[in-house]
Formats: structure tokens, C-alpha cells, sequence
């Protein structure tokens, strides 16, 4: 279709069932569009997505030789990409489409004005065929998307990803900024239902990422810049100072000795002592350290704010290893790859802000995770569960759910379900029955939220085991100075009344909330949160794996709280999403960029900085200065074209003529288009 | 519609990331606001040129929103904080040329917050119904 | 009548201090002045009214009593300190909200006005012990300098109460489950401050409680009885004469009620303070208390 031809616009209106039809009279708006100038045909129709709501839009621009369609039904963030097709399909380019939003920004929010909604939408029409009469043909670019994948946060949701990119014969960073991989299933005991041990079904995964031929593992490093779009990421990474060298290191340096090897003579001769974060503060680890022994990869890493450079490791270690290098410093590396999965995972809330359930006040209050580390076999106590205050093994255990969580008095506490409480409380019931005959579990909450598969079940079996079920909130626990047993002050609201239950050990079942880095990482990325903090997914129902950037996707709880099995489902399917751009080779990009329009252009360079990405620069041309756009750079956001004092910037698809007409159609017309 | 009661004039220039999704987002949660205000969309608030907004003045808008991404949330990651800028701008321009510069609004609302489109619509009516007809309207250039 | 202290505040008084424990009201005049903190004497006011009994019944009654007791300190142009958690309760919340809330405000005013009086919000409203924990105005240092005759030897039982702390979101006292700041003021005497089991507890008497269903308030007053008594506190005390009644008459009424004796006596923080200072027992009507302090006042060495 030739530009700059008479406008004539096809002008569908969509009932969308009731949802618009319900609100507003279609008809009236219909009737309304064929009054407006440069509009040839209109009509209506039940639901113009279905295939006979897009036959229509493609025989009438065959039939009445339209350039430009406007549909008025729902969103352009739902079904553009429907409308455009089928003008396309139709014979048209397909920019050559605008949509007026009338259901979730008409009738869906004006459900009891039908005048008002209607006048409204007769003005959305006019301002939508204002734009169609001046759209013109544009072809979307296609940039090359680079044939590797980065997966931020290795624990069980960021290596499951990895694993699916690198199977599917996708190069893959894995990065972690921890010493290992493994995250916070390596810290569980059991996992609910089926009581697995955790490290047990872990570490085959975290030894195939590790040794994946397609997976670059890169631990004890973090994301420090990120540049780029989809296809085209530049990732700069912080590869932290480790302070010693594997073998493939050492090589790499040119530096003479077999390197690290997991041996942990340096550790032995350390004199420095801290607290092992692995183990939840619980256990000691020197200033060279490993997590655990099962850490991948098995090497030591210095922790350089602690150490004092003593030197006795490198004695230790020796000529023929030669691993330590006490004066390492970081190291930036750039890498480029063609899409993103973040799987940042975690944390705890502090929950000793919570004051009134007394932990760090009163030595035997605990958290879920450090319980965890207490009954594990390989944790700080070899498995015993025992009291804080005085090593002795608890008989009465009260566990507080929803602590922190479906909580709206605002400060630490979180108004959303965490979701995985309830489950692994019951774990630790059935743990503490199993492991200490006689000892009794009293679960203090408010539901039992059993969701998945074989989990009601789970919960009928703690039942019979003999738990005991106390439905209220815990409103305060206080210490007895003497035996340091807790005296939980809740009520039984199935009795309805108060009760005091004097417990040996109480354990926390904290709410979980992003780590503290996830936001400078997601500002990076340029991806946003949600309301309750965790990182925004696409869609919630018909997108969860995917954000609104193109080329990043999420896997598990950094997109909310979720358990093992909904982690391993989501991050399978971010890898999946991930993978298509990567192997079709390219993507399409929508071609909203801007262009310089150089007889107004005055080469005053004022626009140069206003571009986000840098994608403006001043040339010479015929002896002047001008203006020029980087299309690779350019993301259409207009921030130049709205500023450029001489109006010298043409922003396709929302140019300042396109803008100005919607402005003029709405105003320069009486509300709902009748005196 | 010729009921003689009058009815303000807004018009409301959102970005296609946050605030258009937000708006979406009240419309999925059937929050119910004042139909006065007509939305066009840019892909971010950064497009807008002060010229569209005395243009639309010129035409006789009795008020204007524009509404993007909170600070550190752009899309585009500084279209907001340029955005910001001239509306300050403009809205001392405002002032000078007489017109009360509460006509003239910006907010911030992410994709998440359905329901605080449907507080800023609310307020943005009333805001402008208080101040009544703009003395630019109905005359023609 | 004014020494031109820099600090200086109309005194509210409330009842139970000038009517059953006169030596709160010498203590706290004599003891501020030592610590550069002027009380002057607020004429004509009433009882707060008590929040619990008042507010419990009629609330626009609450808003104007307290509002009168205030205007009494605008019309001396100064701010008011106090020495009652509940007190505290009426005078400083009624304040805030009056301040806040047109609506409640001019229903206050429309009854003021009968007394030719009008509530205008330009004073504040203090309870003394926040003047001496504050840095600005006194601090605990100050309060350790002014102590002539050190209170050792013995244990001393902390009680906070409610009014002054709670509700969290409308007071500005930072933590209530376990706050130490009552603590420092008292070793800063010399006394040892003990802890024990739930210290935060109310003593029973507020609400309304003790005048409604005195029994049900003394079972509450005994809990806190038995959780001091096993931490063997020589002397209980606290910056309340309603929480000091209910503790002094009330371990009286749980010995006749429930058979319980301890014989912890009760002392306010300015009484307290007043024996610290150099004050005698009889400047500080102490025989005046319903549990004997003789024994407190021997072990002191």
C-alpha cells in the first residue's frame, strides 16, 4: 500500500460478549465512527478476536481497499499482536493498526454510567482513527540473538534452568555468588512429602551443572553491569577474589602448581574463626573455608574481610599445590548472550523485629531454617535437635506459623502467604516424633495450607502421628529465666479461649522476602517488582516465566514464594521460553525508533544526552553537523523526540503528528461528540 | 449528553509499561472511577513534549495527567526523571500565562497498582471539577 | 512564682498522687528542680479524667474534660509534664487528637466554650520520667550526677505499665516488648534493676477493671506479684500512681482475697528518686503507703 494516500479506515467494534456490550451501546459507537472523516467502513461484531471477528477486519480491507484499521475492544497489551497479524493477513502492513481500548479502560471501569461510557468510547474511536489516518508502513527489524543463555542464582531453580539451556545445546553462564551452587535446598534435611533428603537429590543435579560441557560455572561472582537488549545482552561480571586457584586457574594464570583440590589443609592451620552463614550462624568455619563438603566446586575460598593475611594457609598448602594467592584481587569480565533467567531465590525476614516472639531474646526460639540445620545429619549437632540454651533434647516443641507471613501491620511483616510454611512445619513435626520418642509437637496456626500433590495426605499422617493443632496466633512468648522453657501465650480459637503452652524449643516459621540484592539486580536487568516486592512476571496466568523485557525470565521464588516441585516447573519452563529466541537465531524487533529529520536538524547536539542508551550521536554531513540514529541502540522510547527543541525527531509510529491529532480529535470535539 | 451539566475535559498521556498496564490492571479488577479522562498512549512518559501539553491546553483541556513508571522503575530507565523535569517546567509556564497549574499533573503508577489508578482518576476529576472550566475553552485560537 | 528554669512546665497533677501518695507530688517538684526542670503549679485542674472509667462510658465527656485541663496550661503559655501513665493517656492523646481532628476538636470547643474557654493546640504534653530520660532536657548521666546517697544493695522491679508505651502506632517510645530505657534511670539510682517473667504486663487496674471487677484485676496484679517475688525484688517500682495503688492497696486485698502476702513495697520513680536525692522518708509521706518501706529503706546500705 502506498503512503500518503486518501485515509480509509476500517473502523470493528468489539461486544467482547458483555464485557462491553454490558456497559456501553456498541451500536451507538459504531454508527458514531462512520460520521468521523476518513472512516470508510464500520462495524460490529461479538468477538473480534475469533477467527470471524478477524475474517471481518481481513475482507473488508480487500473489500473496501482500506490503509488503516482501528478495532475498539480490550487492551492493546492483550491482542494487538492478534489485530496486526490479520492486517497483515488482510494485505496490509501491519503498523498500520491502532486499537481504542474500551473494555479495560472503558466499560470494565464505568460499569454503571452508560451514557458516560459511551460518550467515552465514541471519543476513544475518534482519537484512535485520528492516529490510523496518519499511520504509515514500517518493517519490524530483526537483530541476530547470540547463542548463549545466562542463569543468575544457582540453587535448585537456577540449575534446573541451566541444565535444560545446556541440554537443548545452549552455551550457559551459570553464575552464583556464593562459593557453591546448590542454594537453599542444600541447607534442608528432608523434603516434603516424600521425606527425600534433600542434598541426597541435589547433588546429582549440582554435579551434572558442573561438569556440563555447555555450562560455564562461574561461583563466587556477581552481575555488575548488564548492557543490551534481547539477543544482545552485555554482561559485565564481578568474578569476586577468591583468594586461591583451581587447576584450569592455574593454567590460565601461567602460574606453576596443581592448584586447589578441595584438600582444606589451609583450614586446619587458620587461625581465624567466624560463623558458617551454611549453617545458619550455628557452626564455626575459618577465614579460608568451604560451605560444606558436598560444595561445588570443591575449593576454598579466602573471606578477605576477616582474614589477616597470616599467611600460614599458603604455608600450608604448599610449593606443589600452590593454590593460595593471598593478594588476588576482583576481576571484570564481559560476556555476551542472547537471553537471561534470574533465580535469585531467598531470604528470611528478621524476624527478631518481630519482638514479641522473643528471638535472639530467647536462646531456644529458632527459625524453620536453623531447625533444619539442627536435625540434619551433617549439620552443627550431627542431627541431635537440642536446646540452644543448654544441649538438653526438647520433649514439648511449639512451632509458630504465619510468622511474619498473612501479616498487615506493616514493618517487617508481609501481607502475603509464604506458602511453604505450613508443609515443612509438618516436617518437622513428623522429624521430631521419628527422631525423639515421646516428644510432642505443638503447632500454633491459623490454616493448614496442604495445596499439592500428596500433601493432604502428609498432613492426615502428622496428624495421626500424634502433632498437636492449636489454631490461633501466638501473641507473645516469654522465657522462664530459670529452665529457659517458652511460655507460648496464644489462644485455641476452636475452644475459644486463651492458652498458655509451656514448649522447650519453639521454632519460627518466618516469612520469606527477597534478598537485599535482588533490587539493584533487577534494576540492572530492567525488569520490575510487583507490590508485594518479589520480581514481576509477564502474565500471572498466560506468562509466569516471562517478564514484560524482553529476553529475561524468572525462575522460582524470586517470582514469589513456591515450593521445590513449582520451582523445578517454573524454571523448566524459563529455559524453554529462553530457548527459542536463542535457537530461531533472531528476533524481531518493533521498529519504534527514532529517526532524524535533517533539513531541521541544527546539529546542537542537545539530544545526545537524553538518550538512555546511547544511541544518538552527531555527524558530519555536507559540511554541517547532524544528527544520527544507532538503530541497534535505539528502543523507540521518545525521550529524544519529546525534547528536541526544533521538533528536528520523528518517533515512528508516535510521531509528534500522530500525538497532536489524538490530542485535536479528542478536544477540539465536544465530549462524546454530540453539542 | 446535552444534559447542560458540564463535564471537565482531561486528557491523560500514559506510558505503555507502567501506568497503561495499571490502568489495565484497575479495569481486570473492575475498580469502578469517574469516566471523564481519555487516555493516549506513548511507550514512555519521556515522549512527552511540552508542546503536546499546551497544545492541549490551547485546545481547551480543562486538565492534563501524564503518568509513567516511579523513579528507578523506567522501562526505558530515565524517561520518567526527563519527563519530571519539563512538567516543572511547564507548570511554572502555567502560572505564568494564568492558568492554575493544578491543570497540569504527573503520577507515578507501576503495572501493579490497578487500585491506585483508580485513586489518581478519582482525584484527578475531582481535582479539575473543583476548578471548573478551563478559561481557555471554547475559544478558538 | 517562676524561677526561670530553662525548662519549665505547668504541672498536671491528676488525683490519686495529691490524694494517696502526696510524696509523688513533693518528690517530683523538689527532684525535677535539682535537675534544672521547673514544675509550676496548674490551677484549677481536674481529674484527667481517668481514661478507662471516663472514655469507657462517654467519650465526647473524655475529649472536653481533657481538653479543659489543657487549655488551663495554653492559657500559662507552657507545656505540660505529668507524672501518671494514665494521665498521660488523656491529657497527651486528647491533645494529639484534637490537634488532628477538626471534627473532634470543635465538638470539644462547642462545650468549652460554656466556660469561656477555647482549645487551641499550642502546647505539648509530657510525662516527667520522658523529660529526665531525654538527653536534651535531663538524661540519665544528669539523674546519676544529682544521686547523693546511692540506693545499693538493693533489687528494684521495673514496671513500665501501658499508657505511657502503647498503643505502638501512637507514641513514639520505639520497642514495647522489651524496652531497658526505665532500667538505665534506675541503676542510675544505684539500685540494682532486676528482670522477670513478662515484665510488660499491665498491673491490672486501667480499663475501667479495677473499679468494675476488682477480683479479676488482683488476680492480674497477683501474676505480676508472683513473677517479681521469684526474682527476689526488694521494692517494686514504677512511674504510675494508679499502677502504685493497685500494687500497694492491692497486695492488701490479694492477702485478704487469695491469701497471698508478699510485702513488696511500691515506690513511684520520683519517690524513688526523692530518697536518692537525700529526701527523707517523712518529706516523702512514705508511711503514708498501705505496704511498710521500712524494710526497703533498712536494706538500703
Amino acid at each position: 500500500m502506498a503512503e500518503n494516500q486518501e485515509p480509509r479506515v476500517g473502523v470493528f467494534i468489539c461486544h467482547c460478549g458483555t464485557n462491553i456490550a454490558g456497559s456501553l451501546s456498541v451500536e451507538e459507537v459504531k454508527d458514531y465512527a462512520m460520521t468521523l472523516p476518513g472512516v470508510i467502513v464500520a462495524d460490529e461484531y461479538q468477538y473480534m478476536c475469533s477467527t470471524p471477528g478477524q475474517n471481518k477486519i481481513m475482507d473488508a480491507i480487500k473489500e473496501h481497499n482500506l490503509n488503516g484499521i482501528v478495532v475498539a475492544a480490550c487492551s492493546p497489551r492483550l491482542h494487538e499482536p492478534t489485530f496486526r497479524t490479520a492486517t497483515e493477513e488482510g494485505g496490509l502492513n501491519k503498523f498500520r493498526f491502532e486499537m481504542a481500548n474500551i473494555r479495560d479502560q472503558n466499560s470494565w471501569v464505568h460499569m454503571h454510567d452508560w451514557d458516560g461510557a459511551t460518550a467515552k468510547a465514541k471519543d476513544q474511536v475518534r482519537i484512535a482513527v485520528a492516529k490510523a489516518t496518519l499511520l504509515e508502513d514500517l518493517q519490524p527489524k530483526s537483530v541476530p540473538v547470540e547463542h548463549a543463555a545466562m542463569v543468575v542464582g544457582a540453587g535448585v531453580g537456577g540449575m534446573q534452568a541451566a541444565l535444560d539451556l545446556a541440554n537443548a545445546g545452549i552455551k550457559t553462564y551459570l553464575i552464583e555468588k556464593d562459593p557453591t551452587i546448590g542454594g537453599r535446598m542444600s541447607q534442608l534435611d528432608k523434603t516434603f512429602p516424600t521425606l527425600d533428603c534433600s542434598q541426597c537429590i541435589l547433588t546429582p543435579k549440582m554435579v551434572d551443572a558442573g561438569r556440563h560441557p555447555n555450562i560455564i560455572m562461574k561461583t563466587f561472582t556477581e552481575v555488575e553491569n548488564v548492557e543490551g537488549y534481547i539477543g544482545n545482552f552485555e554482561i559485565t561480571l564481578r568474578k569476586k577474589a577468591r583468594g586461591t586457584r583451581d587447576p584450569s586457574e592455574m593454567i590460565a594464570a601461567g602460574i606453576e602448581g596443581s592448584g586447589c583440590n578441595g584438600c582444606g589443609d589451609c583450614a586446619e592451620v587458620c587461625p581465624v574463626i567466624k560463623p558458617n552463614p551454611f549453617e545458619m550462624g550455628m557452626a564455626p568455619r575459618k577465614a579460608i573455608y568451604i560451605y560444606h563438603p558436598q560444595v561445588m566446586p570443591l575449593q576454598y575460598t579466602i573471606d578477605f574481610e576477616s582474614c589477616v593475611k597470616c599467611g600460614l594457609c599458603a604455608e600450608a598448602c604448599g610449593p606443589e599445590k600452590n593454590a593460595i594467592d593471598l593478594n588476588m584481587v576482583d576481576e571484570l569480565e564481559k560476556v555476551k548472550v542472547g537471553c537471561v533467567i534470574l533465580a535469585t531465590g531467598y531470604d528470611l525476614i528478621p524476624i527478631e523485629e518481630k519482638n514479641e516472639w522473643g528471638y535472639k531474646r530467647h536462646e531456644n526460639v529458632i527459625t524453620g531454617l536453623e531447625f533444619e540445620r539442627l536435625i540434619c545429619a551433617s549439620g552443627p549437632t550431627g542431627g541431635h535437635l537440642i536446646r540452644p540454651s543448654d544441649g538438653a533434647t526438647p520433649m514439648k516443641v511449639g512451632f509458630v506459623l504465619c510468622a511474619g507471613s498473612r501479616d498487615n501491620t506493616g514493618g517487617v511483616a508481609k501481607p502475603y502467604c509464604s506458602r511453604f510454611c505450613c508443609m515443612y512445619s509438618l516436617k518437622h513435626a513428623h522429624q521430631i516424633m521419628e527422631k525423639i520418642p515421646g516428644a510432642v509437637p505443638y503447632i500454633f496456626y491459623m490454616d493448614i495450607r496442604s495445596f499439592g500433590k500428596m500433601y493432604e495426605e502428609f498432613y492426615y499422617r502428622i496428624q495421626h502421628e500424634g502433632a498437636k493443632f492449636i489454631r490461633g496466633r501466638v501473641a507473645e512468648i516469654l522465657e522462664d529465666p530459670d529452665t529457659k522453657n517458652l511460655i507460648v501465650k496464644t489462644e485455641d480459637t476452636l475452644l475459644g479461649r486463651p492458652v498458655n503452652v509451656e514448649c522447650n524449643m519453639v521454632v519460627l516459621a518466618a516469612a520469606i522476602q527477597p534478598k537485599p540484592d535482588a533490587e539493584p539486580i533487577r534494576q540492572m536487568f530492567g525488569i520490575s517488582k510487583s507490590q508485594d516486592g518479589w520480581y514481576l512476571e509477564a502474565h500471572p496466568k498466560l506468562n509466569p516465566c516471562g517478564t514484560t523485557t524482553a529476553g529475561i525470565f524468572l525462575a522460582g521464588v524470586c517470582q514469589g514464594p513456591k515450593d521445590i516441585p513449582d520451582t523445578v516447573a517454573q524454571a523448566e519452563g524459563a529455559a524453554s521460553a529462553a530457548s527459542i529466541p536463542i535457537h530461531q537465531g533472531e528476533v524481531q524487533l518493533e521498529p519504534y525508533f527514532a529517526q532524524c529529520m535533517e533539513d531541521l536538524c541544527a546539529g546542537c547536539g542537545m539530544c545526545v544526552p537524553q538518550c538512555p542508551y546511547g544511541a544518538l550521536s552527531l555527524i558530519e554531513k555536507d559540511g554541517r553537523q547532524v544528527m544520527t540514529v544507532t538503530e541497534a541502540k535505539c528502543k523507540g522510547c521518545g525521550t529524544c523526540g519529546g525534547f528536541c527543541p526544533g521538533g528536528a525527531i520523528r518517533m515512528q509510529h508516535f510521531t509528534s503528528q500522530q500525538i497532536v491529532a489524538q490530542i485535536d480529535a479528542f478536544l477540539l470535539n465536544p465530549l462524546g461528540g454530540e453539542e | 449528553m446535552s444534559d447542560g451539566e458540564w463535564k471537565p475535559k482531561i486528557i491523560a498521556i500514559i506510558c505503555n509499561w507502567c501506568s497503561y498496564a495499571g490502568a489495565d490492571l484497575a479495569g481486570g479488577a473492575r475498580i469502578q472511577y469517574p469516566p471523564d479522562v481519555r487516555a493516549i498512549r506513548v511507550m514512555c512518559t519521556g515522549r512527552v513534549d511540552p508542546l503536546f501539553i499546551l497544545k492541549a491546553f490551547q485546545d481547551g483541556a480543562d486538565g492534563v495527567l501524564v503518568s509513567g513508571c516511579h523513579f528507578g522503575d523506567c522501562h526505558y530507565l530515565e524517561g520518567n526523571y526527563k519527563c519530571a523535569k519539563r512538567m516543572f517546567l511547564l507548570k511554572n509556564v502555567l502560572k505564568n500565562i494564568g492558568l492554575n497549574d493544578n491543570r497540569l499533573r504527573m503520577t507515578f503508577v507501576s503495572a501493579s497498582e490497578g487500585a491506585k489508578w483508580g485513586m489518581v482518576m478519582e482525584d484527578v476529576v475531582k481535582t479539575v471539577t473543583e476548578l471548573g472550566p478551563s478559561p481557555l475553552a471554547g475559544k478558538k485560537n | 512564682m517562676s524561677n526561670n528554669m530553662e525548662h519549665s512546665y505547668a504541672f498536671f497533677l491528676g488525683c490519686i498522687a495529691p490524694n494517696r501518695y502526696p510524696g509523688c507530688e513533693a518528690s517530683a517538684i523538689k527532684t525535677s528542680a535539682k535537675l534544672g526542670i521547673e514544675l509550676l503549679p496548674l490551677k484549677g485542674a481536674s481529674c484527667c479524667p481517668a481514661p478507662g472509667a471516663f472514655g469507657a462510658v462517654d467519650l465526647r465527656v473524655w475529649y472536653a474534660m481533657a481538653a479543659r485541663n489543657i487549655c488551663l496550661a495554653e492559657e500559662m503559655g507552657k507545656d505540660i509534664a505529668l507524672i501518671c501513665n494514665g494521665c498521660y493517656k488523656s491529657i497527651y492523646e486528647v491533645n494529639e487528637k484534637l490537634k488532628e481532628n477538626d471534627e473532634l476538636r470543635d465538638g470539644a470547643n462547642e462545650v468549652l466554650a460554656e466556660a469561656d474557654m477555647e482549645f487551641k493546640g499550642s502546647i505539648d504534653v509530657w510525662h516527667l520520667i520522658e523529660l529526665y530520660k531525654d538527653e536534651k532536657i535531663c538524661g540519665v548521666d544528669k539523674v546519676r550526677d544529682s544521686v547523693v546517697r546511692p540506693l545499693s544493695g538493693v533489687k528494684v522491679a521495673p514496671h513500665y505499665g501501658c499508657h505511657l508505651l502503647k498503643p505502638k502506632t501512637e507514641r513514639h517510645f520505639g520497642d514495647t516488648e522489651n524496652p531497658m530505657w526505665f532500667e538505665a534511670l534506675i541503676d542510675a539510682l544505684g539500685c540494682e534493676s532486676v528482670q522477670y517473667k513478662n515484665k510488660m504486663q499491665c498491673c491490672g487496674a486501667g480499663g475501667g477493671v479495677r473499679g468494675y471487677d476488682i477480683l479479676h484485676s488482683l488476680d492480674i496484679t497477683n501474676e505480676k506479684m508472683i513473677n517479681m517475688s521469684e526474682v527476689g525484688a526488694d521494692a517494686i517500682t514504677e512511674f504510675c500512681p494508679f499502677c502504685q495503688l493497685q500494687f500497694d492497696r492491692g497486695q492488701i486485698e490479694i492477702q485478704e482475697n487469695f491469701g497471698q502476702t508478699y510485702n513488696i513495697p511500691v515506690l513511684h520513680y520520683n519517690e524513688l528518686l526523692g530518697l536518692a536525692q537525700g529526701m527523707s522518708p517523712q518529706d516523702l509521706a512514705l508511711d503514708l503507703h498501705a505496704i511498710d518501706c521500712n524494710p526497703f529503706l533498712e536494706k538500703i546500705q
